[in-house]
């Protein structure tokens, strides 16, 4: 009992969030909250490497050919993203299953606790 | 090895039973020592150097969770550069900033093994991280780890060329150069990069090596782990040329090694030679189960109860009890003046020894009177 107390007001909270969720969706939503993230750090990333060259950017920003350098930005940004994605999807898979293999011991106990219980009532009943 | 247990066992007692008094005072160590450190290597901002500002903040910390002391820590830091750079608080405020978005993201419940790494590297003992990190975290702590070593070398860089990077009045011509030098100086650091790498590998390797169902896998886990960060660093070397100190690496994987033995027999102390191998069901599932018994001992539950030397007592009245005649002490007379005193066990005990008389009578055994008990008859 104080076990099944224990995990409900600690980790049991997030297990019972997560165990809300389908696994596809869960994975889903983490995802796209990573690929969110990458793409700020990313921008700040190119504005650190512009503020980094700014003389040299300055001075040959017409001689730069932009469309073989958005192509290039466009490439790094989606492998960049790639392996965020990758990274993300392999963890919260680790934590989805553990959250469920929490859950499922959660439940077990539970039911556990509920079959003392009609075991105590009908004692009960019986010595009444 | 029994008294090691037992060392072990009162100090898990001693944190079981004091447990709302020393996580505060281990928070408040852990944060003191960081700011500490932070004053010492980048102590720019006079104001913040202080003793009793350090101690307000760590005293802080120690109510809050342990983010706060990192989030606390970050913002010591970009006082600092402040007061030494504009140039240098923006490259670090961007670099930390693009840390707590992998950080918090994937590894938020690592904080302190971020705040220990720059404390081990202080102590000279930075390659206990990717042993200890493995052994007891989850593989997510390369992020950590990783935001740790960086966060050391930046702030080394700086306290080692703060002179460059100060602040000129001819500072707008230099501003965009002082950037380039200290992004430079963070993208070169060859050292730096095979430090993560090699910490990364090496936090990997103990993690799925420790989780393997073999005997004594943490031991296994712990010296490949030490071997292959040494391998690791020593290629780094090689092919970068960087400046790591080889003695150095293998004093201080040896340490780790130690330190690693001392975690293994707080956290992971097992018998194999009574390892039982078990099968079970439940509605849903069949369990094949290995279950190797921890060592542990019962502490023994001793109470002392202090026991007061013989008083001597005011000699009852003449012709008070067989006991007083034969000239000997009788206890239950020394009960009772306790009783009068009006402590509650006594009572008790007194209360028992009544039962006991009156048994005694029923059963018609020689029974001692009391005196009370005797001016009543």
């Amino acid at each position: 009992m104080t076990r099944l107390a224990a995990f409900e007001t600690g980790e049991g909270r997030k297990s019972m969030a997560i165990g809300s969720y389908f696994r596809s969706d869960y994975i889903a939503r983490e995802v796209i909250k990573s690929i969110i993230y990458v793409t700020m750090a990313y921008g700040i990333v190119i504005v650190g490497y512009v503020a980094y060259d700014f003389e040299e950017f300055m001075a040959n920003i017409y001689n730069i050919d932009l469309l073989q350098l958005g192509k290039t930005l466009l490439y790094r940004y989606l492998a960049v993203v790639g392996i965020y994605a990758l990274v993300t999807y392999i963890i919260y898979s680790f934590r989805y299953r553990k959250a469920r293999k929490n859950l499922r011991i959660y439940y077990n106990n539970l039911r556990r606790l509920n079959s003392m219980y009609k075991k105590e009532a009908s004692s009960q009943s019986e010595d009444s | 090895m029994a008294s090691l247990l037992i060392i072990r066992e009162k100090l898990r007692n001693f944190y079981s039973r004091f447990e709302n008094y020393v996580r505060p005072a281990l928070k408040f160590l852990l944060a003191f020592i960081t700011f500490t450190l932070i004053n010492r290597g980048v102590g720019y901002a006079r104001i913040l150097t202080k003793l009793p500002v350090v101690l307000i903040m760590a005293l802080l910390c120690s109510f809050f969770p342990t983010n706060f002391i990192l989030i606390l820590g970050v913002l010591v830091i970009l006082l600092h550069l402040y007061a030494l750079s504009l140039e240098t608080v923006l490259v670090a405020a961007v670099i930390f900033f693009l840390m707590f978005l992998v950080y918090f993201r994937f590894s938020p419940k690592d904080t302190v093994l971020l705040l220990f790494t720059p404390i081990c590297f202080a102590l000279k003992i930075p390659y206990v991280i990717p042993i200890c990190a493995g052994l007891i975290c989850t593989p997510a702590s390369v992020i950590a780890a990783g935001c740790g070593v960086v966060t050391w070398h930046m702030l080394r860089y700086i306290s080692l060329n703060s002179a460059a990077l100060t602040t000129q009045e001819d500072e707008a011509i230099f501003a965009l150069e002082k950037l380039k030098i200290l992004i430079d100086a963070l993208m070169g650091n060859r050292e730096m990069q095979v430090l993560v790498a090699a910490f990364a590998v090496a936090i990997l390797f103990v993690y799925i090596i420790r989780r393997l169902p073999v005997d004594h896998c943490w031991t296994i886990a712990m010296i490949t782990g030490t071997l292959i960060d040494i391998v690791v660093i020593l290629v780094g070397d090689l092919r970068f040329e960087t400046r790591i100190s080889i003695v150095g690496l293998i004093v201080g994987s040896i340490v780790a090694l130690l330190v690693a033995m001392v975690l293994k027999f707080f956290v992971f102390n097992v018998d194999y030679t009574r390892t039982e191998k078990v099968q079970f069901e439940d509605d849903e599932y069949y369990y094949y189960v290995k279950a190797v018994p921890k060592n542990t001992v019962s502490l023994a539950d001793r109470k002392v109860k202090k026991i007061k030397g013989r008083e001597k007592l005011p000699s009852p009245p003449a012709g008070h009890g067989r006991r007083e005649e034969e000239g000997t002490d009788a206890p239950e007379y020394r009960v009772r003046r306790s009783v009068s005193q009006g402590d509650d066990r006594i009572k008790n005990m007194v209360s028992t020894s009544k039962a006991a008389v009156q048994k005694s009578n029923k059963s018609r055994t020689r029974r001692i009177n009391l005196p009370e008990e005797e001016d009543k008859t």
